[in-house]
């Protein structure tokens, strides 16, 4: 199912930006502290980010398919991801 | 095959790929429809020491549509999970298993049943057990108990089975997939051979089926039990999936996988031989993500289906009517897409509406035969494929017979089917295990220790 707006993204950016910490980022990449919020994941998220040129991020968690467009967000995972 | 192995994707994934769906009244119950869907195609019944079982991981459905629209208006789902008893040993059973709650048995499996209508999901069973695998008279020495156990009776007049079954479905794989030579005409293949007997090529394998028999107006619009054939509300489509979570991630720490996100389709059956004969190559991996209310972009592929070009050109100077016949198939239009309407076989329909949809379509108005003939409506048994599918029906047959334009005339009376339409076939006759006359109706599965492997040769 998706559930593509821009409150969700605000509900789940946390969780997304919290399993790449644990994934792939160093933990000074988010440093700068977004707190988590109360409604977010508690479950393990995987991050898909099909086409590195669009703002498109997709969060697969429990049985939910959250989509969410977030130029800042994706270029951060893109980076991270980077050698 | 029906639809074994029958797209590059899903044949690297057969715990997943549905390889036969069949729905009919039940003989014995006919206040109650049967729904079976089979799974793992192939299964080698020596193939220990880890044998065949339902994937933990997989949602299986079977689905039915009641109100012409082609989409899923009742849904029955289920989810496996697997035991291990005994985590010190490498083996399947420990001792003989004389029945489904014997301890000897180390890895069971169990499932639940859960129905959706209307988005709403109630668990109709819980902690179902299926039945084993059959390996051999020290370790299922009564197959039959042990098959008859795994049959519950649910609430609601429903019963219920999962578990391993013999292949029902008979085909000689290896000459159809051989440039299309049907032995018991090869001779008048474009390359030929001297005429031969059919081969079987699946007696001797297993699968694994689930099972539903339900009451008929469990599943018709309105929840009637009907009884005018002519009725639109007398029509149910049935299809079968599998699918898996959306995203997979490789535990390292358990070597096992865990699944992510929505459940995605990658597995679908309506009609048999659908995906596998009519759809190209290149799209049949699209085709089993889809469900059957989108199938209008593979209907050019009904109303001009190659194996009908290539016939002609394989058997030269055979199939001549056939090879000159240029209009659209509206009559496999019908038959598989939206069902055969009134006005064309009398006294019968199974028209679920304008929208084209693979799907089995049975008309629950019909009664089952006294005196079945497994090639169906074709041969005046209307009880059979097209209208449903029993496990016996010469689905094969009857498909090769159609596409080779012995069914033209139902819709198009111009047109005289060669001669060849009304007799060709692969040559094989069921010697595949025995029916069983009551639920679930497949017969039982070959013993591993019992089965002895047919002869291959290179050339």
């Amino acid at each position: 199912m998706h559930e593509t707006t821009r409150r969700k993204f605000l509900g789940t950016t946390g969780a997304g930006a919290a399993a790449v910490a644990v994934t792939v980022a160093p933990a000074a990449a988010y440093a700068g502290g977004t707190a988590r919020s109360r409604n977010s994941a508690t479950e393990p998220v995987v991050a898909y980010v099909s086409d590195s040129e669009s703002d498109q991020l997709t969060l697969m968690v429990g049985e939910r398919e959250v989509v969410v467009h977030d130029r800042d967000l994706v270029h951060r995972l893109l980076n991270a991801a980077g050698r | 095959m029906s639809s074994h192995r029958e797209a590059p994707e899903i044949s690297k994934d057969p715990v997943a790929d549905n390889t036969d769906v069949y729905a009919f009244v039940s003989p014995e119950r006919p206040k109650s429809v049967t729904l079976i869907a089979n799974f793992i195609p192939l299964q080698k019944p020596d193939g220990g020491p880890n044998f065949y079982e339902f994937g933990d991981d997989v949602l299986y459905e079977i689905h039915i549509s009641n109100r012409g629209t082609a989409e899923a208006d009742i849904s029955y789902q289920f989810r496996f999970r697997t035991k291990i008893r005994n985590d010190k040993t490498f083996l399947y059973n420990i001792g003989p298993i004389s029945g489904i709650r014997d301890p000897n048995w180390n890895r069971p499996q169990f499932y639940d049943v859960t129905r959706v209508e209307n988005g709403r999901k109630r668990v109709i069973a819980e902690n179902l057990r299926c039945a084993p695998v059959n390996i051999g008279p020290r370790s299922t020495p009564n197959y039959p108990r042990l098959a008859g156990q795994s049959v519950y009776t649910v609430a609601g007049g429903r019963r219920v089975f999962a578990g391993q079954r013999a292949e029902g479905f008979h085909v000689d794989l290896g000459s159809i997939f051989d440039l299309g030579t049907l032995r018991p005409f090869q001779s008048l293949h474009l390359i030929p051979t001297a005429d031969a007997m059919g081969v079987n090529a699946t007696q001797t394998f297993n699968v694994h089926s689930i099972a539903l028999q339900v009451p008929i107006n469990e599943v018709t619009r309105g929840n009637g039990r009907p009884t005018d054939p002519m009725s639109d509300r007398a029509v149910i489509g049935v299809w079968a999936t599998a699918s898996r979570r959306k995203a997979r991630i490789l535990d390292s720490s358990t070597g096992k996988a865990v699944g992510n996100g929505p459940w995605q389709q990658v597995s679908r059956l309506g009609n048999p031989l659908f995906n596998e004969v009519l759809t190209p190559m290149a799209e049949k991996d699209e085709w089993n993500a889809r469900p059957p209310a989108s199938d209008k972009r593979y209907e050019r592929y009904v109303n001009k289906p190659e194996l009908a070009a290539l016939l002609p050109v394989l058997y030269p100077g055979v199939f001549p009517n056939l090879a000159r016949y240029g209009k659209p198939r509206a009559d496999l239009n019908a038959i598989l897409l939206t069902g055969i309407p009134a006005g064309v076989v009398p006294g019968f329909q199974n028209f679920t509406g304008p929208v084209p949809a693979d799907m089995l379509r049975l008309n629950v108005a019909i009664p089952p035969s006294a005196t079945p003939n497994n090639l169906g409506l074709v041969a005046g048994d209307a009880a059979g494929f097209p209208n449903g599918r029993r496990v016996a029906d010469d689905v094969t047959t009857i498909e090769l017979r159609a596409i080779a334009g012995l069914t033209i005339p139902l819709v198009d009376p111009s047109f005289t089917p060669d001669a060849a339409a009304s007799g060709i076939a692969d040559g094989t006759t069921d010697t595949n295990q025995p029916f069983l006359a009551g639920f679930p109706y497949l017969g039982h599965p070959n013993g591993g220790y019992q089965t002895t492997p047919g002869t291959s040769a290179v050339s």
